[in-house]
């Protein structure tokens, strides 16, 4: 009976992930315009840096706000290899991430020594010491006046099908990412960033290396972010630092892995596809108005308030009810303790050797029917 | 020698401010383990609030207290009463950075929507006016505010020190658990604290108003240099907040002189980091800040 329930939900699980892959595939062949093209490449950026900040805030539980300095910083570590040392646009994107990823290790040292609130106040801080060295530091960076990026696909290709070849290329990112989450999370290594997350201080006690491995994930964490902000980058073709190094793409981040979910795979995309949709729509709607501020406030707070665990949680736990056998407890806990209680109860009968075995034995059988309600 | 006693004057009447804003921060961690980011968001809402109120009344923005400081303190207790005491206890101080993340858009999204988005000044008689000491001009408008902060601050620190309430405040910071004990009631402490600490931000942003150019999105300029001074004077500790924050205003206003006024903010984060790799709970506070 349980085979068969856990058959549907894994049908559901497998149809919901293919149907949407193939809708994400099948998108830019339904004729779009450019406009919607445009959108798709946003949103699917957006669901690579939410993936790409999924890796620390998913496995650690560090909230960081500030992963618009990655993001930013991959963004012009790929301008500048491109215009100032001439690098091939390709290579420049995994070069800069790779630069990046650098560049987080003496961060993460420093920030990742503090927990909670004082990782994300530090990671706040970064965004904002980077927005003021890339506005005053004019000669390389450009300043205020911004740099513009050079495209890596000639002139002969043109604006709607650019939009196409990125849409295809931030797709192909997501899912390399996705497998690069998925791969960890079934890891020993992974294993270990988990339980820093539910207790950091038992974890440490317990001989997991703490401090390396949330630097490592960090670090991996960083890369991939830079990743999706150089491809942004190369797509939209212009930085600017106030864009660029702004508190609201970090806080985009959390807000779409918190609703979709940050301790599930597709979690943060889920949640990047209805945010990153809202954000568009509020922007065309409501033009350069400060409403989509308010909206996006609004917004964060419900989900802070009344759904920490994000919708994917939410939706396997209504899945899990269809269960005919599902209980409060666990099912391995149960059958673990089936077999806990057969133990016991021999154990029980050697030593009492019949005397009053009869009790023993009622006893044991009340405390696991006790158990299991 | 007169530009550098004048950068030292105004390092540390900017330290005042500093430690007056630090201060709210200071109280809204100590007695509820909360983060509040919008500190800073409420901080511009008061300077418009009374840049509105001098704009459209001709009265001088020092009134315009009178009302914002009850009102902020009010808003502050429901804020705590309606939103934060929801969150669970063992995310609170995560959590609370989110939510309060998520006010501060609100408000900064509101203000935008309702004042737009021009950059505002109050325009005042003693605007241009300042004062001469030992050869270094010194505006009215920065020493006002600075007073504005001093008698704030000494205020607080009377409160916390002389009454009943100011003891249940310090009592509930240093231990919660033993504060309940002896019959504290530290929900009601809690609330009254944020909202003495909201007052604050009301009381800062009226000298800063007197000042300052404000647009909506200021307040991201602001939180940086906050956040930056509660960290390094250890959460939670209201001498190290204040003592933090009137070293970092004395260095970064020294540090305009040969630097620049934009390379010179970055002593805060410089400082910061520093702070975290050699001291992570601060260089002057206790042992609170290690855990959250």
């Amino acid at each position: 009976m349980r085979n068969a329930s856990d058959t549907i939900i894994r049908t559901v699980q497998v149809v919901a992930v293919l149907g949407a892959a193939l809708g994400v595939l099948l998108f830019p062949m339904t004729g779009p315009g450019p406009f919607i093209m445009s959108v798709g490449v946003v949103i699917l950026s957006y669901a690579c840096m939410a993936t790409g900040w999924n890796f620390v805030g998913g496995f650690t539980g560090y909230m960081s706000l500030g992963h618009a300095a990655y993001t930013g910083l991959g963004g012009y570590a790929v301008a500048l290899l491109i215009l100032r040392a001439d690098v091939q646009p390709w290579l420049a994107l995994f070069l800069g991430a790779l630069i990046v990823a650098a560049f987080s290790v003496p961060i993460g040292y420093a920030s990742l020594r503090v927990r909670g609130a004082s990782f994300v106040i530090v990671s706040i801080a970064l965004v904002l010491i980077l927005l003021l060295v890339f506005q005053s530091w004019s000669d390389v960076t450009g300043g205020s006046n911004g740099l513009r990026v050079p495209r890596p696909f000639g002139p002969e290709v043109l604006r709607p099908e650019q939009h196409e070849r990125f849409y295809y290329l931030h797709a192909a990112l997501l899912v390399i990412m996705l497998l690069a989450w998925w791969a960890i999370d079934r890891s020993r290594f992974g294993a270990g960033l988990k339980a820093i997350r539910e207790d950091e201080d038992k974890a440490q006690s317990l001989g997991i290396p703490t401090f390396g491995y949330k630097l490592a994930v960090f670090v991996i964490s960083a890369f991939f972010t830079a990743l999706a902000g150089g491809l942004y980058a190369l797509w939209f073709g212009f930085l600017d630092p106030i864009f660029q190094f702004s508190i609201l793409i970090g806080s985009y981040m959390v807000l779409m892995s918190l609703l979709g979910g940050i301790r599930s795979l597709f979690g943060p995309a889920l949640g990047a596809f209805i945010v990153g949709y809202a954000l568009e729509f509020f922007k065309a709607q409501y033009g350069d108005s400060q409403f989509h501020l308010v909206a996006l406030g609004l917004l964060l707070g419900i989900v802070v308030l009344f759904m920490p665990e994000g919708i994917l949680p939410t939706l396997g736990q209504l899945l899990n009810r269809l269960r005919p056998d599902a209980t409060s407890i666990r099912e391995q806990s149960a059958e673990e303790l089936a077999a806990k209680n057969a133990d016991a109860q021999k154990a029980v009968d050697q030593r009492t050797e019949g005397t009053n075995g009869l009790t023993a034995a009622s006893l044991s059988g009340s405390s696991t029917t006790g158990r299991k309600e | 020698m007169a530009l550098f006693l004048q950068s030292l004057i105004l390092g540390i009447l900017l330290g005042g401010l500093y430690a007056l804003l630090a201060a709210g921060l200071t109280l809204y961690f100590g007695v509820m383990r909360v983060v509040m980011i919008a500190h800073s968001a409420f901080l511009i809402l008061a300077a418009y609030l009374a840049w509105w109120f001098t704009s459209t009344t001709g009265i001088d923005p020092l009134v315009s207290l009178l009302g914002t400081v009850p009102l902020f303190f009010v808003v502050g207790v429901l804020m705590q009463r309606v939103l934060l005491s929801r969150l669970r206890p063992a995310t609170l101080t995560m959590m609370s950075v989110l939510l309060t993340f998520a006010v501060a858009l609100t408000i900064e999204g509101t203000i935008g929507f309702v004042f737009t988005g021009t950059q505002r000044r109050i325009q005042l008689p003693y605007s241009g006016s300042s004062i001469e000491f030992f050869g270094a001009q010194i505006a009215v408008v920065k020493l006002i505010a600075f007073v504005l902060a001093a008698i704030s601050l000494t205020v607080l620190y009377l409160v916390l020190k002389k009454t009943r309430f100011g003891q249940a405040l310090r009592a509930t910071i240093q231990n919660k658990e033993a504060a309940e004990l002896v019959g504290i009631d530290t929900r009601k402490v809690a609330g009254y604290g944020f909202g003495v600490g909201l007052a604050t931000a009301a009381i800062g942003g009226t000298a800063l108003a007197l000042d300052a150019t404000i647009y909506p999105s200021l307040h991201w300029h602001w939180i940086g240099p906050l956040m930056a001074i509660i960290v390094v004077g250890g959460l939670g500790s209201i001498p190290g907040a204040a003592a933090a924050a009137m070293i970092l205003g004395v260095s970064q206003s020294l540090l305009q002189i040969p630097m620049g006024t934009t390379w010179a903010q970055t002593i805060f984060y410089v400082v910061l980091f520093a702070t975290l790799v050699f001291r992570p709970h601060g260089f002057f506070g206790g042992r609170l800040a290690q855990r959250f």
